[in-house]
């Protein structure tokens, strides 16, 4: 395996609504998709495995607000999947290289499940890069009581049924299962995030390195999770130091899509408190 | 050389489960509280007593493969079942048709054991490696994203360390090992002959052809394995060789019986069980990411959404026979449909022919391979009615005076320094004798010292 592979883009299926097309950062031969709009304090989000290549109503929202960046991370999106690209680590070096190319010096950082995780442990190696940190129903912590539902192993329609507890959003979303190119391109995500997360879907050094994040952190819980135990956001506001906990009234696992409002409103005020 | 060759296959099912319509899947989730271990034993030792029965029937082999965490084939060490048929038959080859080689931490547990099995046995062993199939992941450690990756490295290091001389250092992007040094090393030369069973992919059609292996296709349509059949004489082409027969075996469950219509009566519950039962599984648990490329999920998804396969926990029995999935019949029947079916993929072996199905009852399992061996065999034999094995000098002496008559001494036969006894080098074969032991030691003395305590 050579030191650095020069990936090509890949053409991948655009959702029906809420795409945009994205720009493109090339990192470490890596042509990252992201998509940056607004003007204020620098708010990068990491999203979770799905919803991919969309500006949802949350990214307007914030986009209206603050200098809102959301990257794809490789093999999501339109960000293809090195070759080489096999651990958490390899992504926050990847964040942190994107981040100094795109100028961007101290951020407000935004994860979302998987994304969380992802965001939790950039923060565990680049705390001073950090004015705030916010984990949306992020997964990565061990609950040694409750490991919760094996999301690979859940048909789609569980699936999605488990990810909303506001069913009219979850019609908005739910992708169409007549669409074979989108089909094809979701079990490619998901062969992205089986990296990453297949075994063991935690890291037990994350709570003893996010004892170094100091800056103000939101920990967003959902009102019933049926995805991720709400132990696991109960357990990252108890560990990280400078931490509170919401819990959004009326999301299931993703208030990122079921209450854009509330949740931005939440996100802001943490921003405006850390800036 | 015979027309065709005929493994007995056995999947070891257990198959006292509740009906299909009341679990999603009987893999990955179906809990094992049903599964009664004193039931178990009776049924390990039947179908045992089936695999040592195919010897003396005429096969060409028999055949175990590795499955985890279901009621369709209870072998997760496969190579367990065959350390007892090497036990307990003495010139039948054996497959382990294969360990599954990605799900394991330690690849050169599987290299030490097929070692172990082929010298035990004389050069038996035919060594087949799989990749798992993809629900076989969700009981596992192991990332599916890993798995085409882990079975090609793991499979060069068990070659490796079946032909190169150790101690060396593997250095892969999987495992580590710093010093390769297997013992024992197997018998056959350079290697056990290697079988893949696949599903008809571009990826394994090309690894098989790059290695000159043996094919096994899986239980499919006529239509599909000759594609795939087909698919792989032409990458062997493109490579510059023409794939001999003996490159292709196809699995065929083949059940017969007095007439068509009694061997119909017979089988079709079982038969039906194997696939409608036996292989209820899920596509997300079939398919877990990163199992397949995009590409050939791509491919295999295109194939299902045309219809033009179904999943196996759907297939009707007449589509079964219909799609040639099995072959049921009268002795004449199953003949005709045998020679028509390898003539059209140009098949070299058949497997899991005259076997055992499913919850079949030992009586029938008997039954069909009686009458398979009595009454469809020879049709595709040689006039003596041998499996080509036994016209072939076995890879090692049968007895102990043919050994020594071939090997005699070894190079370097044991011989070492005795402590107490100088410098001189003792050969072991002969050190009891006068001349050597008491030359070294001197004369054995009557010790009158009192006995210790100690």
């Amino acid at each position: 395996m050579s030191y650095i592979d020069v990936v090509d883009k890949v053409d991948v299926p655009k959702p029906a609504r809420f795409y945009t097309p994205p720009a493109f950062e090339t990192v470490a031969g890596l042509p990252i998709a992201y998509r940056r709009q607004g003007q204020g304090e620098a708010v990068v989000l990491l999203h979770g495995a799905g919803f991919t290549r969309m500006w949802i109503p949350l990214y307007q929202m914030m986009a209206e607000k603050t200098d809102f960046i959301t990257p794809e991370q490789p093999g999501f999106g339109e960000t293809p999947l090195p070759k080489w690209f096999r651990t958490f680590d390899d992504l926050t070096q990847l964040y942190d290289q994107l981040f100094d190319q795109l100028g961007l010096d101290r951020i407000h950082l935004i994860g979302f499940s998987m994304g969380g995780w992802a965001a939790a442990e950039f923060a565990s190696f680049y705390p001073r890069r950090l004015k705030s940190l916010a984990l949306i129903t992020p997964v990565g912590l061990r609950l040694p009581d409750n490991p919760g539902v094996d999301i690979f192993q859940l048909p789609a329609a569980e699936l999605f049924d488990r990810l909303f507890m506001d069913k009219s959003v979850m019609m908005e979303f739910l992708p169409d299962a007549e669409d074979f190119e989108e089909g094809i391109h979701l079990y490619s995500e998901f062969a992205a995030a089986a990296r990453l997360m297949w075994a063991p879907r935690y890291n037990l050094a994350l709570e003893r390195r996010l004892q170094r994040v100091q800056c103000p952190t939101l920990v967003v819980g959902a009102e019933e999770d049926r995805l991720v135990p709400n132990q696991m956001s109960d357990r990252y506001a108890e560990v990280l130091p400078n931490s509170r906990l919401v819990r959004i009234p009326g999301t299931g696992h993703e208030p990122c899509l079921e209450r854009p409002r509330l949740l931005a409103d939440a996100l802001l005020g943490l921003i405006e408190e850390a800036k | 050389m015979n027309k065709l060759r005929f493994y007995f296959f056995h999947l070891m099912p257990y198959p006292h489960i509740p009906p299909t319509a009341e679990f999603p899947s009987s893999w990955v989730s179906l809990s094992n509280k049903h599964y009664d271990p004193q039931r178990g034993r009776l049924l390990y030792n039947e179908y045992i007593d089936q695999l040592v029965a195919a010897e003396k029937h005429g096969f060409d082999g028999v055949g175990v493969n590795e499955h985890h965490a279901n009621f369709y084939g209870t072998m997760p060490s496969p190579n367990i079942i065959a350390a007892m048929l090497v036990q307990r038959t003495s010139h039948i080859p054996i497959g382990v048709i294969g360990n599954a080689i990605p799900l394991h931490g330690n690849p050169l547990r599987v290299a030490e054991e097929i070692a172990m099995l082929d010298v035990i046995s004389g050069g038996r062993i035919i060594s087949g490696f799989v990749r798992g199939i993809g629900c076989e992941y969700f009981n596992n450690g192991v990332t599916p994203a890993d798995s085409v990756e882990r079975f090609d490295e793991a499979h060069d290091l068990i070659i490796k360390a079946w032909t190169d001389d150790g101690p060396f250092t593997w250095q892969g992007d999987h495992f580590y090992v710093p010093n390769v040094n297997i013992i024992p090393k197997p018998i056959q030369q350079p290697h056990p002959p290697i079988w893949i069973p696949g599903q008809g992919s571009l990826e394994t059609l090309q690894f098989i052809a790059r290695h000159h292996y043996t094919y096994m296709m899986v239980f499919s349509p006529l239509w599909f394995t000759k594609m795939a059949f087909d698919g792989l004489r032409e990458e062997c082409h493109r490579l510059g060789y023409d794939a001999p027969k003996s490159m292709f075996n196809a699995c065929v469950p083949t059940y017969v019986a007095e007439t068509d219509e009694q061997a119909h009566r017979e089988a079709k519950a079982h038969l039906s069980w194997v696939f409608n039962t036996g292989l209820k599984i899920p596509d997300q648990l079939f398919f877990p990411p990163g199992y397949m490329s995009t590409k050939s999920f791509r491919n295999f998804v295109g194939l299902l959404k045309k219809g033009r396969v179904k999943p196996q926990s759907q297939l009707s029995y007449d589509e079964l026979i219909k799609d040639r999935y099995i072959i049921v019949g009268s002795p004449e029947t199953v003949k005709n449909q045998l020679g028509e079916y390898c003539d059209q993929v140009g098949a070299g072996g058949i497997l899991a022919v005259g076997s055992s199905y499913g919850p079949m009852p030992n009586w029938m399992v008997m039954k069909n391979m009686q009458i398979f061996a009595e009454e469809v065999m020879p049709e595709f034999r040689e006039a003596d009615g041998k499996p080509d094995h036994l016209r072939l000098e076995p890879p090692a002496p049968s007895t102990r005076s043919e050994f020594s008559a071939r090997f005699g001494q070894p190079p370097e036969a044991a011989r070492s320094i005795v402590t107490g006894g100088g410098n001189e080098l003792v050969a072991h074969r002969l050190a009891h004798l006068p001349e050597i032991i008491d030359k070294t030691f001197g004369q054995v003395e009557r010790d009158e010292r009192p006995a210790s305590a100690g």
